[in-house]
């Protein structure tokens, strides 16, 4: 008996997107489910970027349709996309520098908080509730991470911190939009071999605590290994394979896409 | 254990455990402070001051102010004070715009002449109309936002360049209206209607009357525009430490990714535009009601640059840091209107620029003394070669007679004076390039051309000599101190 | 229709067109290597009409000239180009290239500190009335071209002439020299191009240099055809050289020519039919419409950014 389907929560339908004269994603069919961890891998310029572009909203598809919950999101403002539900780390970092770590996230939470202009400046008790609330939000969300950007790190400007702990505070402010699905563009870039592994298991964290479906771009076999229910190939803007990561992993045409045709036969 | 029989205290790592590390949590904290904070004793002055509350610093400044017309007679003075909390507001409403949003709008003074016009038109003769004071300031305030709206709309999506030069146009157009727009017929009229008096202004406005109080002298502009000042600067601080500012400084840092954290980037824009026009139209009708009159040049372009050179002086986006800004050019300016205060500023200018950058102070011993004998030099040397190049005198105070005999002064001082500057000129590029020592030997004749051409030529043309300060000054900061006074030094991705 | 008043105005707009197309070929071709757009370069274009003056003045002055007539106006342009490159060169290695690396907006406020350092300078110079190159005086104005309705005088051909012969040398040398080839590169990429040996700098220094001597020979080539040269008018023709370029669209060269030709005939045909006043108005209106419409302009790429 087969058990109750999940219901597909991000929904991707042959969507296409050139580029002058290249075509950078080619017909893509892609799905999450519900609470699930996909890992979406290939070689560079295979697209996985512009996937998320085109998700979040930077890049309109030139044909297809994207779906959350089965509502279109073709065509929305990017802000607006976010709004319902989507949020997103960057492959090259792009933190609020000069802002301090908690303003940061804080920023975030400007989606689904509606203090105006008037109240803000008035300090009505419903704006100071709200701001309270954000404060709470903020240190919640930095709280995630444990020690590492909490206490006196709150009011550090951004660029203070550590490479690995930027990266960490990305994803916290991506959560402070209160998503259901996370996008996360090689989470792991750059880092050692023990945040790496920190890394893994946040993710892991992540869908059993917080409750996000995670959509993630990796190049670390080991941490894709590690996280992911489902593993997505791509190359040159189209899906090549996709299953578990041992099904994935051994695809010859994975392989050839990555070591190229020789290796594939004699895999 | 050492030999003192203490535990070696080994940093710990930032995760193990909750305990406190004594000392060692609040120094990390502190090294932003270090890393930033302006050395030596500007650096203490700086963090002493930051200690006081702002409430407390506003209200010194703004006391101050509201005490000058009890410590002069000089109504003149009272004006320049006016001018300056004038000049405050406008910087406010710029620094929303460059400094929260992160826009170069070059049109900014289109809206305080808007406002100032608007003003006018409902509270003169022009039309007849005289609107009371309460329903007149605020319906101009909003047309100024609706107007910042209107013309922020097809804005929003250009570039920081394009917008730039797109809002300059604005400025230049809004002064081509004005000027022209006392013969336009419309459509229901059989003559020509007189919308903004064209090149003569509207002239005869009425004093404002708010709530019952009668302000007519400039004492009671003065206290107006403070109370303006005041609520503007709380309500503009307010809104900063709230989501909106955080709204702002994001999409400062990165309008895409503010953006995709959920920020509605566009709509932003349009609200730091629609609030620096709503100040800028404030400003104008306090503008107009204390000058009695607008005239289309009243908002021309050496006004635009004043104000920029205000906001980047204080350091963008620090509200503080441009009401200084504003005080001290705005003061700087007045000064420059009379040659012995201008004379004051000058030298003062220079003595504080080499004090600044001429260490050790050995060297800057050595170049006041070179350039004095090499003043003393040339003096003779023009008197022995030709008496008309030193019959000229400097007309003035006190320190005018000290520069007797010591300042080349021709006859015909025009034409020297031209050249002189492009000598100058010349040599500031020439030093620019040098290093060492040659750079302090030339330093001595630059300082003596820049005395020279001062003497002859700028001191006597405060109008222009204003606009050619203030153009060297944006780019000297540009290259020497971007963020200003004020202003945090930013990092930026490029 | 009146054809003659027609012709008229497509003369005109010729004329002016070719004078606005040097100016924009300036402003796309920094714009096209730096990202920046070069607000100082309409005081560039003012400095070099008061140039030509300037020699003019030292040959005797309109009415006492001391050389023939082609040598004069070889010489103002010469002066013209050569003072206006100079000077485009200092602008760029002061006020700019301190700032390359600075944010966006720090180039852009010292480039009007730049333009308003210059006004005033003239200003200062030169006063603030109009001097008047006086062609009619040392020129013989009827003569030129007068068949049927077209009668353009001799000034305005050499002008065009002049105008045009500069943009075709500018192409071939863009496209055809080493130089042009390594503006090129530059262009489309600064870093790539410095990694494969381009001294960068020294091919921003030509491109300002390039860019400023062609705004200059338009000086010169103003005042001759209008006569007056005054502090305020690189403000005004610095704008629409500017519209020009971006209706072109930026960072294309036969664009930017493109752009000042059409840009010339706007402004041509609104003053001859409509009115003078309102002209500003109309080019502004232009501007905005490109803008929104096409921000690319007619013959530009669509710049596409990695994310």
């Amino acid at each position: 008996m087969a058990a109750q389907a999940r219901p597909r929560i991000l929904e991707l339908k042959r969507v296409s997107k050139a580029f002058g004269g290249l075509q950078v994603i080619d017909g893509l069919d892609l799905h999450v489910d519900e609470g699930e961890i996909v890992s979406v891998i290939g070689p560079n310029g295979a697209g996985k970027t512009t996937l998320f572009n085109l998700i979040t909203g930077v890049y309109a598809p030139d044909h297809g349709e994207i779906l959350l919950d089965g509502r279109s999101l073709v065509g929305l403002a990017p802000h607006k996309i976010t709004r319902r539900g989507i949020a997103r780390t960057f492959q090259t970092l792009r933190l609020f520098l000069n802002m301090t770590v908690k303003e940061n996230v804080m920023a975030a939470a400007y989606g689904h908080t509606k203090a105006r202009v008037w109240q803000s400046i008035l300090r009505t008790p419903g704006a100071r509730r709200e701001e309270r609330a954000i404060h709470e939000l903020a240190e919640d969300k930095l709280g995630f991470f444990g020690q590492r950007l909490m206490g006196y790190r709150w009011n550090q400007p951004a660029y203070s911190l550590s490479y690995a702990n930027r990266r960490r505070l990305e994803i916290a402010r991506a959560t402070a939009t209160n998503p259901r699905v996370l996008l996360l563009d090689e989470p792991a870039a750059g880092m050692n071999p023990t945040e790496t592994h920190e890394i893994a298991e946040l993710i892991g964290q992540l869908r059993t605590e917080g409750g996000y479906t995670i959509l993630v771009i990796e190049h670390d076999m080991h941490v894709v290994e590690g996280i992911s229910d489902r593993v997505v190939a791509l190359d040159h803007g189209t899906k090549i394979a996709e299953g578990s990561f041992e099904a994935v992993a051994t695809d010859p045409r994975v392989v050839e896409a990555y070591l190229g045709t020789k290796a594939a036969a004699t895999k | 254990m050492d030999e003192h029989g203490d535990e070696k205290r080994v940093p710990e790592p930032p995760d193990a455990g909750n305990r406190p590390r004594i000392g060692v949590d609040e120094w990390v904290a502190r090294s932003g402070e270090r890393i930033t904070g302006r050395p030596g004793w500007t650096g203490q002055l700086a963090r002493a001051l930051d200690r006081v509350p702002p409430a407390a610093r506003l209200a010194v400044v703004v006391g101050l102010t509201a005490l000058v017309p009890f410590l002069t007679d000089n109504d003149y003075i009272v004006r320049v004070a006016v001018n300056t909390v004038l000049f405050g507001l406008l910087a406010l409403g710029l620094n929303i715009v460059v400094g929260y949003a992160g826009l170069l709008d070059l049109g900014y003074i289109a809206f305080y002449g808007f406002g100032a016009y608007a003003y006018a038109v409902l509270s003169s003769e022009q039309f007849g109309l005289h609107w009371p004071t309460e329903l007149a300031i605020p319906v101009v305030v909003i047309a100024s936002a609706l107007l910042g709206l209107v013309l922020g709309l097809p804005s929003r999506r250009l570039l920081g360049d394009y917008l730039a030069i797109v809002t300059l146009f604005f400025a230049q157009i809004f002064v081509v209206l004005t000027t022209n727009a006392d013969r336009i017929t419309l459509p229901w009229n059989d003559s020509p209607t007189d919308f903004t008096g064209g090149p003569n202004g509207i002239a005869g406005i009425d004093p404002m009357k708010l709530f019952g109080i009668q302000f007519g002298s400039t004492q009671s502009y003065l206290w107006l525009s403070l109370a303006v000042f005041t609520l503007v600067i709380v309500g503009l601080h307010l809104l900063n430490e709230s989501r909106t500012g955080r709204a702002w400084r994001a999409l400062r840092e990165d309008p895409l990714a503010a953006e995709l954290m959920s920020i509605p980037v566009n709509r932003l824009k349009l609200l730091a535009f629609m609030f620096g026009a709503a100040t800028a139209g404030l400003t104008g009708t306090i503008f107009a009601a204390v000058q009695l009159g607008v005239f289309p040049q009243n908002f021309d372009l050496p006004l635009l640059i004043t104000l920029y050179a205000m906001v980047i002086l204080g350091g963008v986006g620090s509200l503080p840091g441009v009401v200084i800004g504003a005080i001290v050019i705005s003061v700087s300016l007045e000064l420059l209107r009379d040659p012995d205060n201008a004379r004051l500023l000058f030298y003062g200018a220079i003595l504080l620029g080499l004090l600044a950058f001429m260490r050790p102070w050995t060297r800057l011993a050595a170049v006041a003394a070179g350039t004095i004998v090499f003043g003393v030099v040339a003096y003779q040397l023009a008197d022995w070669i030709r008496p008309a190049w030193v019959s000229g005198s400097i007309d003035g105070g006190r320190l005018a007679s000290l520069l007797e005999g010591w300042v080349v002064h021709p006859e015909y001082p025009t034409r020297f004076g031209n050249i002189g500057f492009v000598l100058l000129i010349t040599a500031v590029i020439a030093l620019s390039q040098l290093r060492g020592l040659a750079r302090t030997l030339v330093a001595i004749p630059t300082l003596y051309l820049a005395v020279f051409v001062w003497e002859n030529r700028l001191v006597f043309q405060p109008s222009v000599t204003r606009i050619l300060l203030l153009g060297a000054l944006l780019i000297v900061l540009m290259n020497a101190r971007p963020q200003g006074l004020l202003g945090t030094s930013r990092v930026e991705i490029v | 229709m009146d054809v003659d008043f027609f012709v008229q105005q497509v003369v005109n707009g010729l004329t002016l067109g070719s004078v606005y197309a040097l100016i924009a070929l300036g402003y796309t071709m920094v714009y096209g290597i730096l990202k920046l757009l070069n607000f100082a370069h309409g005081e560039v274009y003012m400095m070099g009409a008061f140039a030509g003056y300037g020699v003019l003045t030292v040959l005797g002055g309109p009415l006492a000239l001391s050389v023939p007539v082609l040598v004069l106006i070889g010489l103002m342009l010469a002066a013209a180009m050569l003072g206006a490159g100079a000077l485009g060169v200092v602008i760029e290695r002061f006020a700019y290239r301190p700032l390359r690396n600075a944010p966006r907006i720090a180039p852009l406020i010292s480039a009007l500190g730049v333009s308003f350092f210059l006004q005033s300078t003239a200003l200062l110079l030169f006063g603030a009335d109009f001097r008047s190159y006086e062609t009619y005086e040392f020129v013989d104005l009827a003569s030129g071209i007068h068949w049927g309705p077209l009668n353009i005088s001799v000034v305005r051909i050499g002008v065009i002439l002049t105008s045009f012969g500069l943009m075709i040398g500018l192409t071939l040398l863009v496209a055809r020299t080493r130089l042009g080839k390594a503006m090129r590169a530059t262009a489309y990429d600064r870093e790539a191009a410095a990694m494969q040996g381009i001294d960068v700098d020294r091919v921003i220094v030509a491109t300002f240099f390039i860019g400023s001597l062609l705004a200059g020979a338009a000086g010169v080539m103003v005042g001759l055809v209008f006569y007056k040269v005054y502090f305020l008018m690189g403000f005004l023709a610095g704008l629409k050289g500017f519209t020009a370029a971006v209706i072109g669209g930026i960072g294309s060269i036969p664009g930017a020519m493109l752009g000042g030709l059409l840009i010339g005939f706007a402004e041509a045909f609104i003053t001859g039919y409509v009115s003078s006043t309102f002209q500003d108005f109309f080019v502004f209106s232009i501007l905005i419409a490109i803008l929104l419409l096409r921000p690319s302009g007619l013959l530009g790429r669509a710049d596409i950014q990695k994310v």
